[in-house]
Formats: structure tokens, sequence, C-alpha cells
């Protein structure tokens, strides 16, 4: 893998957001019962779409604590 | 004014604690991230693609394909995401009812839309400069700078097509009182836009230009002077949605 | 000077007349009762007073000083208590009076005084969870907390005990008598018990406008006459006392008894007891039935 060293500097940082917000948005899914709009599966499947499936999920999908 | 400082903290607060404010800032380091990525890995992407034996050959990519990465993705994503964000802000107010408590204590109702209107640009701002900053240092870590013309207008663009869309949110949220309405209020808007933009002589003064001539601005392609009727219709626009926003709001029965 | 007057307000939703030229005057320093069937209005004549709702005709005055819709600066002088109080749920309830409190522009060591006061007061001084896992009780004491923050002249409470429990209705109750003498204390009801368990003064609303108003007790005195019930053992009792021919009287065969009514009680009372005592008839109870609340209410609402 050639390409990997130079490209190191961005694979970090993209790699930690992108499973931080994946990670953030499937533990509170699983955590909760009940949501907004929606349903569990929908919003499992929904949070591994880039990074507009956890931001829907934070919107449209979390219950008012 | 002390009302007006207490409901800016409260927003703040409320920004926070909905996750509003993190997920606003960690998807703009991600935009930040991914622009100059993306202008990097195009020829290799290509190549992926273009399997059959016919040779490409690609000129390496500059600064300006990481730009014009970063811009394209202000336009589909990072606006977007301002949007669905941000879609709820007025209506759940109304939805719940959390206004009637604060407002009976005498706070004025036009204080609310300017709180929203000043903690939400506040957010908006800061993502945005923070997404600019991050693909700035990546670009100049992997390519060498140009001289850039007009750099501050062609950076307050977006920023201020952003600030449009924010007053559309509140001034839907106002008169529908729901987040679809905020959110249609929005998007019919850029529909509006878009439509308009089919008639070349209104294009200059279409704020959509705010977000689609960056890139000939910055290489100087495009002079001052044909971006900044964009800019004022998008900066007149932005008042008279407050300025509705405050008056239907002084009418409304809650 | 009344804390609250109502003059000729009209309020109409659509075709439907809800408020039809009402007045009403409420004094300072009552706790005033302000009752009507459901849907009867009460909670648009309150939405009218904060200036929630505009009128479509009238004035509505608080401490002389006339309401407007939109910018109610009247508002100063009152503290609201919505029937279900919204909240923030991110919030704790000192951070919601902190947040109330620079709203109405209290300083900041009264505010801080104010609310550790309050929210002892109500019982939620050790409450440090989120709003949003607060019981409906809860939320009705942090209710009556954030409106009695600016220490307001007038406090307005929708239907404050109507969602709760006993237990919480009890608590409800002993925190708005304790407010007597300090704050006028106006509150919609339809639960006849909590009135007359508080109230100095009410009025009943009826077809939009005030059917009856004064104070509970001159309202008794007035309107409702004397009963009184005497219940036998067998059928063959009552009717043998029946037929002694009175004059005004109700029976009720389920029960035996019969309910007689006449304007002087005791005059009454002392004739029924000879005649039990000439026929040789001993009832099961003899109870004079005082007038309630209720009966003062069935008759003005129907």
């Amino acid at each position: 893998m050639k390409i990997g060293i130079d490209y190191l500097p961005f694979l970090i940082p993209l790699i930690i957001l992108q499973v931080g917000l994946t990670a953030a948005a499937l533990i509170h899914i699983l955590r909760h019962k009940t949501y907004k709009h929606g349903n569990r599966l929908l919003w499992v499947i929904a949070s591994f779409i880039n990074i507009i499936g956890p931001v829907l999920y934070f919107v449209f999908g979390k219950e008012d604590d | 004014m002390k009302a007006y400082i207490a409901l800016i903290k409260k927003e703040a607060r409320e920004n926070w604690r909905t996750y509003k404010t993190p997920l606003l800032v960690a998807v703009f380091i991600l935009f930040g991230v991914i622009s100059p990525l993306f202008a990097k890995l195009m020829p290799e992407i290509l190549k992926q693609l273009a399997t059959t034996g016919v040779k490409i050959t690609l000129p390496p990519p500059t600064a300006l394909d990481s730009w014009a990465q970063f811009f394209k993705n202000m336009r589909q994503m990072g606006l977007l995401v301002l949007v669905i964000l941000f879609s709820g802000t007025v209506a759940t107010e109304f939805t719940r009812g959390t206004l009637i408590n604060l407002l009976t204590k005498g706070l004025p109702r036009r204080t609310v839309i300017l709180a929203k209107f000043t903690m939400t640009t506040v957010l908006w701002t800061s993502a945005y400069a923070l997404s600019v900053a991050i693909t700035t240092a990546y670009t100049a870590y992997y390519w060498t700078m140009p001289t850039y013309h007009h750099l501050i207008l062609t950076f307050s663009g977006p920023w201020l097509f952003g600030l449009l869309l924010i007053s559309l949110l509140i001034l839907g949220g106002i008169c529908f009182t729901t987040t679809i309405g905020s959110l249609l209020t929005c998007g019919g808007a850029v529909i509006l836009m878009t439509l308009i933009n089919i008639v070349p002589t209104w294009q200059a003064s279409n704020p959509l230009t705010l977000i689609t001539q960056n890139l000939a601005l910055l290489t100087g392609k495009l002079a001052v002077g044909d971006f900044w009727p964009a800019a004022l219709v998008a900066v007149g626009a932005i008042v008279i949605s407050l300025g509705s926003s405050i008056i239907i709001f002084d009418r409304r029965a809650i | 000077m009344p804390i609250l007057t109502l003059e000729h307000v009209t309020k109409r939703f659509g075709r439907q007349m809800v408020l039809n030229d009402l007045n009403l005057i409420v004094p300072e320093g009552r706790i005033f009762g302000f009752l009507g069937e459901n849907g009867a209005g009460k909670t648009t004549t309150m939405k009218l007073i904060l200036g929630l709702l505009r009128a479509d005709q009238g004035v509505i005055k608080v401490n002389g000083e006339p309401v407007t819709f939109g910018q109610t600066t009247t508002n100063r002088l009152i503290g609201y208590l919505p029937d279900v109080p919204a909240f923030y749920d991110y919030m704790r309830p000192q951070e919601y009076l902190q947040l109330c409190g620079e709203i109405s522009g209290l300083s900041k060591d009264c505010l801080n005084q104010r609310s550790t006061e309050l929210l002892t007061h109500v019982g939620l001084a050790n409450t440090h969870q989120k709003i949003g896992g607060f019981s409906r009780g809860m939320k009705q004491r942090l209710g009556i907390a954030q409106a009695l923050l600016n220490e307001p002249r007038l406090l307005i409470c929708d239907e404050p005990t109507s969602a709760l429990d006993p237990v919480g209705r009890l608590e409800i109750l002993d925190i708005l008598q304790q407010l007597k003498g300090q704050t006028t204390v106006f509150f919609s009801t339809h639960v006849l018990a909590d009135v007359e368990r508080i109230c100095d003064e009410i009025a009943i609303l009826h077809a939009g406008k005030i059917a009856l108003t004064g104070q509970i007790d001159d309202l008794k005195a007035k309107h409702a006459t004397h009963h009184l019930r005497v219940k036998f053992a067998t059928t063959a009792e009552l009717n043998q006392f029946i037929s002694l021919g009175w004059s005004d009287f109700q029976t009720d065969l389920v029960s035996f008894s019969v309910t007689l009514t006449a304007p002087d009680i005791l005059k009454l009372e002392m004739t029924v007891m000879q005649a039990l005592a000439t026929q040789q008839l001993t009832p099961i109870s003899l109870e004079r039935t005082a007038p309630t609340l209720e009966q003062l209410f069935m008759e003005v609402v129907q």
C-alpha cells in the first residue's frame, strides 16, 4: 500500500470522526426503545449512511430525554 | 438586553445538550478534511474506473482542485446539514408550548427571534470558519498555494448563504409552527432561486451565485462587481425574513 | 383598586362565541375560584388576561392598566401557571428558574435567594435531575415556583390540580393557601371540593358570561335552599311518613329516604320530629344536608 503513508494525515481524523459519529448514534439508538419518528431497524441502518445518517437520527429520531 | 442575554445562554445550552453543537462541529471538521482528500484521490479514482485499457493522463491535482471540492461539499452537504440541524429550533418551542412561561414573564417576542438568529449564526460561523481553516491547512501542506483573488469575499459567499437559510428556517417556523414548515420554506426558496437562475440576466443578482461562482471569483475570472448584487440581495432577504418573522410573531395568538 | 377587571369582553373562535360580554372584578388579596364546565372558556379568559389571545371586544385591566395583545407589559405583575406547564426538558429546575428570573429582570442576588426559597417551598430543593424526568406533580410544583418567581401581584393558575393524584392535589392546594395575604390567586377549576377548601370568592362562568359571582358564604346563604333528609328502614314506614302531607319533598325509593325542603330549617326539623313521635316512626337517620357548592353550581349551570 504505497498510498497509505501519504494519506495518513487525512485518514486518522476522518476515521475517528466518521466512526465516532456512527458509534455515538448507534449507542444512543440501542439504549433507547422509543423514537420520535421511525423504528430501531431504520435508524440502525441509517446511522451507517455517511455523516448525514447520524445527523438525521439525532434530529428526527432521538426522543427528548 | 438582559432578557436577550438570558435567551442567548438558553440557546447555547439547548444546542449543546441536544447535541446540535457537537454534531455541527464534527460534521464541519469532517468536511474540512474530506475536501482536500477528494481532490488528491480524484486521479486515482478515475484510474480505477477506466480499466478498459484506455490510458487517461490527468494533470496532477492542484490547490484549486482542493478548493473546488470544498465549495462543492459546502453547497451539497454542508448547507443541508445546517438546515436539518436547526430545522426545529423555532417549531419545537411552539409544538411543546415552552414559550408560554417565558412570554408571560414579559419577554418581548422579538427577543426570541433575535436570540435564536444570533446563536445559530454564531454556531454556523464558527463551524464554517473551522472547516475553512482545516481545508486551508491541508491544502497548504500538500500543494503550493497560488495567490488568490478576493479571498474574503469568496469565502463569505457560502457563509452569507447559510445566514439566509437560517433566517428562512426561522420565518418558516414562525409561519407554520412545524419543523416541516421550516424545511419546506428553505427548500421552496432554494427551488425558487434555481428557477430564477434560468433567466441569464437575473443570475447576477441571484443569491445562488454566492455558492456557485466561488471558484470563478477566486481565480479572478469573475470581478468583484459581479458578486456584490447577489450578496446585497441575500442581505436584503435576510432582513426581510427576520423583519416579517417579528411582525408575524407579534400578531400570532398562542 | 381591584387587581383584575374584565369589562364587556367578547371572544369568538370562527363562528363559535366563547365569551359573550363577560364582566368580572377580582379584588386584591383574595383566593378567587373561577368555575365552569369543561369548555366553558376558562382557559380562553386566562389567555386573554395574559395577552396571549386578542379580545374581539372589551377591556381587560390588571391593576388599572389595560392589557395589550402581543407586547403585554401588564404581565410583569402576573405569575401564570398553565394547565400543563411546558419546560425545557434538558434543563435542571435551578437552571430553569435562573432563566425565568433573568427574563423578569431580577437582580442576581435576589434571584439566587428567591429561587432557592421557592424550590424549598415546593419541595424541589434537592432535585438535581433534568426536568425531562419529572413526574406531573413535580412539573406542577416547578410551575408554581416559576410563576411566583417575580413576586407577582396576581397569580393565575389554570386547573392546577386536575391532572394530579390526591396527594399531589393536596400539596398544590396547600401551597396556594399559604399565599393568602401576599398574592391574589385567580384559579380555574371544575373540582368544586378544591374551591370549597381554599377560596374566599368565586365566579361561575356559563354560556360565555359570569353567571354568578361573590363570596362563597354569601352566595350559599343567598342561593341555596335548606334540606332535611329522613331515611327509613322499610318502604312501609317511608310511605306512612310521606302520607302525612309535606309541601316540598323528594323521595328516593332505593334508599327509602325522603328529602324535605323549607326556608326555615329549624322549624322544619322541629315539625318533622314531632310528626315522627306522634306517628311512632323511627327513622334510621335524620340529617341536615348543608347547601353545597355543587348544588349552587348545578343551579346556575342548568
